[in-house]
């Protein structure tokens, strides 16, 4: 019996069409995510191969999610069909084992739920077809991927969600609660996610996920490249562990069900019939004698009767409570868990960052809402049958077009309105007061509703003409997809064809929306205008009647098209014509729109061109002038420069050859000086002097640089010139010379364009002197003196490089004198804004914080951290060398933190937002203004030579520096978390790269990951075998040798001098294991057992293994002798509410086996012991160096 | 008013000539559209419901062109489609009161009496807070009928509208329709000769398309006096006998065919005349055999 059920249902589904396009949807998404870049199913792929084994275990996970609703579809539809269809009554009556009826049916919806996730291997596998492939991204076929994430996800996820939707289904018997029941899953994996975001709670979220993903995840965080591409049927115990808790629980779902399911009819669940009782024939009532009114009063008021039932039609469907419960059970959880800023610290929940976790959470469903209600909308009457009832009706057809429109419209806007009350709730709960009202009203109500209501009127459109619903549907969101994808391809990036598109902007408590609001404002109008054309063609295409064909339509737009729909449609398109003529005027005449394919064959054409120039002599920049005005109302500067230029050569100097920028007007004067090539495409200038410059000799150069907003753009394209925070830096004068850094770096944009292979940069070459000639800063300057006078606007605060001589007030306009203290690299940005600032004197030393009124929460700490860590580099390096230090705030629309000589611009989005009020997390602001101000010696006093490792000197030693400012603050057991966060972040970002993993010693500048998060956890060991004295000692050595020099710079090998020059001679290994390789270890305790002796004290006795591996930059490892001193220890219990015990023993042992036993003495019961305690050697698995104490006796 | 079709044509894409060259003219009281299936009566009701263009051809009511005002023709219009579903979780009386909002009635008050006497009428007043959607088919129709005279109609048209109905909800139905058909015009359209046998006194028959008959029902049943002959005759001898005769129409009478031919003159072979009735008009006309 229970074979025939399951074959029963087996063959009816097999036989519908369901399964096979959930399949083919499926198997589409992935060929598309397999062979092109535009398609995107979970993380980006960087250098790892599109089919890798990696690659196709997280499609495998991912899909899940997608393959979830399908099941549902499934295992509802074998679970209440009976009841839907009313055959349980002859089913049941029939002499079936309960058991049989519901294994059958379980199991067989469980099977065909197992095809469509199988798409992924068929997609994947399809993907070698395609003609655009590109062969060296694609590797073997991994069939043992396939197999496993077939097994590890696709089997224990439907087993599990089906076994929880069987139950609902066949418990409530209704199709809307075994729906809500999947999304619930779907709310338990987004809150499961929230558990990622500090590490010590990963293995929650980790088994936490029903779906496994999250220990996917983990599990694969750390995997390299090279592993990415190979490892095909790898499972962690906790990804095993986690399959098998969530199997088991969905067998057990299923067990409760058949237990609790009862094949008797249930009462009540029926429909209702109504019995005609015929008490009289009808009588001859005399109707009423009515007014019949059809003005335009008597229009409102059928427009509100058809509104209200429109809604109506809307909001009691159970389609529609189910997606409005999906969306906020999706959106809600994330705004109380998002919103963090790295280290496990989370931000106040600024009304920016709720509106945007808002956007990422909410709007898929709304535009599921407005795709799916448009057509119900459109079909209400023909779906009902009830459309001749209404066709007949004396009633125009836009009074329904705008009933139905209006209505989609109001349920958007309540939508809005409950996303705009859980923002407020949500920062209301996180004791959080500024509420920017109005900037939730402009956001969810002005611009993004009217994106919405302009998809909606395409929506209600498309389903007009459509001769069916579903074909309406397709074209509706075929033009959505269309409209999304197709331009990107075709290198049209103009908004005035991609349908409803709005300019990208980035909100700023600085300014507001002031800087794009005239692209906003008249996009906005000219869609609208579009719209409301749309919209007319939508009242005269109006379907009413029995629509025969086109020539039925024309024919009665023809009846429709007159009087004052014509004259209203004449007089939109006269409006809409000046618009769209504006908008062009601005977007395609006034400023230039250069699209992304068209910027990068101006970089490759540069580098083709003037590529020859490079390394030709010309003279160094050794003084500037500046004199800058600042127009932020205007969006606008005037740059007047003068320029001391030396030959620094030893040869005379004939040419003078500028890169300059687009988007600026330069005027450069060299008096005497011809211009003899000036390319205005490639923006390429020579002049030849009157008579070549001789070595030694010094000469004048003057310059203008202007910039000036004009009218609006397609995006805007200066964001840093605003109407307040204004933030530019100095590349924006005239460069001497070519620019190597203006070349294409992506290896397909290079290889498409024609372009030699290209280093990520320079090679490291042994210590050099003559290749040492230019920092990694800039190719034409060394040191300068930099002396400027800024205006700004009266009520705004401007900020150049060096102290303050001189403030006034001059016609409306404040005036500021700056002046360097010291000759610095020629790399400064400058700033204006209304500022707040905060003051605080550090031994003569200025100390300030320029910050936006609203943000002055963490400015204390920045103070702190800059005091803190100008003591520290004063005492162990050298002297400081500027009269200030200042830390500004620029808007949001990037978001770094950058250090200049003397000054520190922060992003608004970077610390200034930063919820520090847990004494327990790690303080973030601290941290970064620690490393900020170490660049002033770490970069300003001294640079490395462009070429490999030199972000080592630089980045690597602020890292460093701003470890022990922190260490100093906060002590050793927040290290220990901190330097957690850098070991996770390094080893989870291995996988990601583009190029190689350099070692430090020839890091790349672009490679974060490495010169900081590596080199934290590097840093910090080198301290730990060397102590922090022989650390500081050759560092102070290496700053008295190069500090405040120009070339030769030094590279990585000099200061990697200095610190061999410190190391014992018992650690030969360490600079070139730490620096010059990559090096990691595997370690781990085995077994740690305590026995108590009679003297009170406790003997530890560990076993211990230890291995020592060497990566190459894919990641390939090798297992290595090992002779090293690695450290042992034991802790005690850690104190209530603390995450750390106190340190019982440690000591530095030479291991060379990797197998060990260990025997040592504590004084105190030891609760914890193990190999490398503090986890400072980089081990890709640090949690099992540390194992629970035993106690025997 | 007076309802006056010219010369309507309506071919469907797929080759089907619905209408073809109908002329008909309409007065007030109850006009009887009888044709068997697919003879092309609900396209012409849809025509004149503005719910479908004709190829080609003229409607009027009175003076308004039908094919091209359609709003004023809308506005005199009450209308019951052939076959028409419901909202879900709408009840008669919230049906009812919206569609009299569309049809003009705006004022509240006004509007609650007229769906109250409207439920009355059509006897679902006890069954006004109840969905439309369980409905049975009769009360569904007489919620049909209901909405159609809503707001006073000079023009009612009502297509196969007792379709499907036992015979005591046809009787409420013919009832309900014979008190309002005075004084307006009342088209309807049936395939069933008794619909148009009980209540009207003018009638058209359509078949093919093709208009075969248009006047009083009673005129037309004239014609064919003493041409209709009728024998009880045995099961295998069907076939026979249409071919020796024209053979309008043949139904079993207790288990034996009773067949009806027609005939100018005694057709003898045992047949005996008699008196024609609209049944022997329809058959007649649309096998063809009466000269139209």
């Amino acid at each position: 019996m229970l074979t025939r059920i399951l074959a029963f249902e087996l063959k009816f589904w097999l036989r519908g069409w369901m399964v096979w396009i959930f399949l083919f949807v499926i198997a589409a998404m992935l060929f598309g995510a397999a062979t092109s870049d535009n398609v995107r199913v979970g993380g980006a792929l960087e250098n790892t191969n599109r089919n890798a084994p990696f690659v196709i275990l997280n499609y495998y996970s991912m899909i899940c999610i997608i393959t979830l609703l399908m099941t549902t579809a499934f295992i509802n539809g074998a679970a209440t069909r009976d009841s839907h269809h009313r055959t349980h009554e002859i089913i049941f009556s029939t002499p079936l084992r309960k058991w049989d009826y519901l294994v059958g049916r379980f199991s067989g919806a469980t099977l065909v739920s197992l095809l469509p996730p199988a798409g992924v291997t068929t997609g994947m596998l399809a993907g070698f077809a395609a003609p655009w492939l590109d062969a060296s991204r694609w590797g073997p076929v991994y069939w043992g991927a396939h197999v496993a994430g077939f097994l590890l996800f696709a089997v224990p996820n439907t087993i599990f969600s089906g076994a929880v939707m069987f139950a609902v289904a066949s418990l409530t018997r209704s199709t809307v609660a075994s729906f809500l029941g999947a999304l619930l899953l779907l709310v338990a994996y987004e809150v499961s996610g929230a558990f990622t975001n500090k590490l010590e709670t990963e293995s929650i979220a980790a088994m936490l996920d029903p779906f496994g993903i999250q220990a996917f995840t983990l599990m694969t965080k750390y995997w390299t490249v090279a592993e990415k591409n190979t490892l095909a049927a790898e499972a962690s115990a906790l990804l095993l562990w986690n399959r098998l808790l969530w199997t088991s629980a969905g067998l057990a779902v299923f067990l409760l069900t058949g237990w609790r399911f009862r094949t008797q009819e249930r009462s009540g669940r029926r429909k209702k019939f109504f019995i005609e009782t015929i008490k009289a024939p009808s009588k001859a009532v005399a109707l009423p004698e009515v007014k019949r009114s059809f003005t335009s009063a008597a229009r409102w008021s059928q427009f509100r009767g058809l509104l209200k039932t429109e809604v109506r039609g809307v909001i009691r469907t159970t389609s529609f409570l189910v997606l409005l419960a999906a969306a906020l059970l999706n959106t809600i959880p994330s705004l109380i868990f998002n919103a963090s800023e790295g280290y496990g610290v989370s931000t106040f929940p600024v009304t920016y960052q709720v509106l945007s976790i808002l956007r990422g959470n909410l709007y898929v469903f709304l535009v599921v809402i407005v795709t799916y209600f448009a057509g119900v909308l459109v079909w209400r009457e023909r779906d009902a049958r009830c459309d001749e009832i209404h066709d007949a009706l004396p009633v125009p057809a836009w009074l329904y077009y705008a009933a139905k429109l209006c209505a989609l419209a109001a349920v958007i806007a309540a939508i809005q309105m409950v996303a705009i009350a859980s923002g407020i709730g949500v920062q209301l709960y996180k004791d959080y007061s500024r509420i920017q009202l109005d900037l939730y009203a402009k956001e969810l109500l002005l611009a993004d509703y009217a994106a919405f209501f302009y998809l909606a009127v395409l929506a209600f459109f498309i389903h007009c003409v459509s001769p069916n619903k579903y074909l309406g549907y397709f074209g509706y969101v075929s033009f959505l997809l269309l409209n999304f994808f197709l331009w990107i391809p075709l290198d049209v990036e103009t908004r005035m064809v991609k349908f409803a598109s709005l300019p990208n902007y980035t909100l700023s408590d600085f300014y507001g929306y002031a800087p794009f609001l005239g692209g906003l404002l008249w996009f906005g109008l000219y869609w609208g205008g579009v719209s409301v054309l749309l919209a007319l063609a939508t009242v005269v295409f109006w379907p009413r009647g029995q629509g025969q064909g086109v020539r039925h339509a024309l024919h009665e737009a023809r009846l429709r098209f007159r009087g004052r729909l014509a004259a209203g449609a004449a007089f939109v398109s006269v409006a809409w014509l000046p618009i769209a003529g504006w908008v062009f005027y601005n977007t395609k005449v006034e400023n230039r729109l250069i699209t992304r394919d068209q910027g990068e064959q101006l970089q490759a054409d540069y580098e083709k061109q003037y590529k020859k120039y490079e390394g030709l002599l010309q003279p160094r920049v050794a003084a500037v002038k500046y004199g800058i005005a600042l127009y932020p109302e205007r969006r606008a500067f005037t740059i007047r420069g003068e320029e001391v230029l030396e030959n620094r050569g030893s040869a005379p100097i004939p040419q003078l050859h500028f890169s300059l920028q687009r988007l600026y007007d330069y005027e450069i004067d060299l008096p005497g000086a011809r211009l003899i090539h000036n390319d205005t495409r490639l923006l390429y200038r020579i002049y030849e002097l009157a008579s070549p410059l001789p070595p030694g000799a010094r000469m004048n150069l003057r310059y203008k640089v202007g910039y000036e907003a004009r009218g609006f753009e397609n995006d805007v394209s200066l964001i840093q010139v605003v109407q307040n925070g204004t933030f530019f830096n100095v590349r924006v004068v005239p460069q001497l010379g070519y620019q190597p850094d203006s070349e294409l770096t992506d290896r397909g944009d290079r290889r498409k364009l024609g372009l030699p292979w290209r280093p990520p940069m320079p090679y490291l070459l042994g210590r050099c002197i003559a290749a040492c000639g230019n920092s990694y800063l800039s190719n034409h300057s060394d040191l300068v003196s930099v002396d400027t006078v800024v205006s700004t606007s009266a009520d705004q605060i401007a900020i150049a490089p060096g102290s303050l001589l001189r403030e006034w007030n001059q016609d409306g306009r404040r005036y500021f004198h700056y002046k360097l203290d010291r000759d610095s690299l020629n790399f400064y940005s400058f700033i204006s804004a209304d500022y707040a600032v905060a003051r605080q004197n550090w031994n003569g030393v200025k100390l300030e914080v320029y910050y936006h009124p609203e943000h002055k929460w963490n400015v204390d700490k920045m103070l702190n951290g800059m005091a803190r860590t100008l003591d520290y580099c004063t005492r162990n390096f050298s002297p400081y060398h500027h009269r200030q230090a200042r830390i500004l705030e620029f808007p949001r629309h990037s978001t770094f933190a950058q250090a200049y000589p003397g000054t520190m611009p922060y992003s608004e989005a970077i610390g200034f937002i930063a919820n520090l009020e847990d004494p327990e997390d790690i303080d973030h602001v601290f941290y970064i203004t620690a490393h900020e101000v170490a660049h002033q010696w770490w970069a300003y006093q001294v640079i490395g030579a462009r070429m490999e490792g030199a972000t080592l000197l630089s980045e690597t030693m602020a890292q460093y520096t701003a470890l022990m400012v922190m260490e100093r603050q906060y002590g050793r057991d927040m290290m220990r978390k901190f330097l957690a966060y850098e070991m996770d972040k390094y080893l989870s970002s291995r996988g990601q790269e583009k190029f190689n993993e350099q070692p430090l010693q020839k890091v790349h500048s672009e490679q974060g990951y490495v010169h900081y998060r590596k080199g934290s956890v590097v840093m910090y060991y080198l301290k730990e075998m060397i102590g922090e004295e022989a650390v500081n000692r050759a560092l102070a050595r290496f700053l008295a040798r190069f500090a405040h020099k120009g070339p030769p710079y030094p590279t990585s090998n000099h200061l990697l001098d200095e610190l061999r020059a410190e190391t014992p001679r018992h650690l030969p290994y360490l600079i070139r294991d730490l620096f010059e390789e990559i090096t990691l270890f595997a370690n781990r305790a085995i077994e740690a057992k305590a026995r108590k002796l009679a003297s009170g004290k406790y003997e530890v006795t560990l076993d211990l293994e230890s291995k020592k591996l060497k990566a190459d930059p894919n990641g390939n490892e090798r297992e290595v002798a090992l002779n090293d001193w690695i450290e042992i220890g034991a802790f005690a219990k850690p104190a209530e509410g603390k995450k750390y015990g106190r340190t019982l023993y440690r000591q530095r042992i030479l291991m060379n086996q990797n197998r060990s036993r260990h025997t040592f003495l504590v004084d105190r019961e030891p609760d914890q012991a193990g190999i490398d305690p503090f986890a400072l050697l980089i081990d890709r698995v640090p949690k099992d160096n540390l194992k629970k104490v035993e106690l025997v006796q | 008013m007076e309802l006056t079709i010219t010369e309507l044509s309506k071919s469907y894409p797929n080759g089907v000539q619905a209408l073809d060259h109908v002329s008909l003219r309409i007065g007030r009281g109850m006009y009887g559209l009888l044709g068997p299936n697919g003879a092309g009566k609900s396209t012409l009701m849809r025509i004149l419901a503005t719910l479908l263009e004709p190829d080609s051809g003229q409607a009027r009511l009175g003076d308004t062109d039908m094919l091209r005002e359609k709003d004023s023709v809308r506005r005199l219009l009450g209308y019951l489609p052939q076959d028409f579903g419901v909202y879900p979780k709408v009840s008669a009386q919230e049906m009812l009161d919206h569609l009299a909002l569309l049809k003009g009635i705006t004022r509240t008050t006004e509007r609650k009496q007229v769906v109250e006497a409207l439920l009355e009428r059509v006897n679902l007043q006890d069954q006004r807070k109840k969905a439309l959607a369980g409905f049975s088919g009769g009360m569904r129709q007489r919620f049909g009928i209901a909405q159609a005279l809503i707001g006073d109609p000079k023009l009612i048209i009502v297509d196969e509208p007792t379709a499907g109905l036992d015979p005591g909800e046809r009787n409420r139905f013919y009832n309900l329709l014979s008190e309002i058909g005075e004084n307006v015009i009342v088209i309807l359209s049936t395939h069933i000769v008794e619909d148009v046998k009980e209540l009207c006194p003018n009638m058209a028959i359509l078949h093919q398309g093709r208009l075969r008959y248009a006047g009083p029902t009673a005129d037309g049943i004239a014609s064919i006096q003493g041409r209709i002959w009728q024998r009880s005759i045995d099961k295998g001898l069907v076939n026979d006998y249409e071919q020796r005769h024209r053979v309008i129409s043949s139904k079993l009478i207790a288990g034996r065919p009773l067949i009806h031919v027609y005939s100018d003159t005694d057709p003898g072979d045992g047949f005996t005349a008699v008196e024609p009735d609209l049944e022997d008009l329809f058959f007649s006309t649309i096998h063809g055999v009466r000269e139209c």
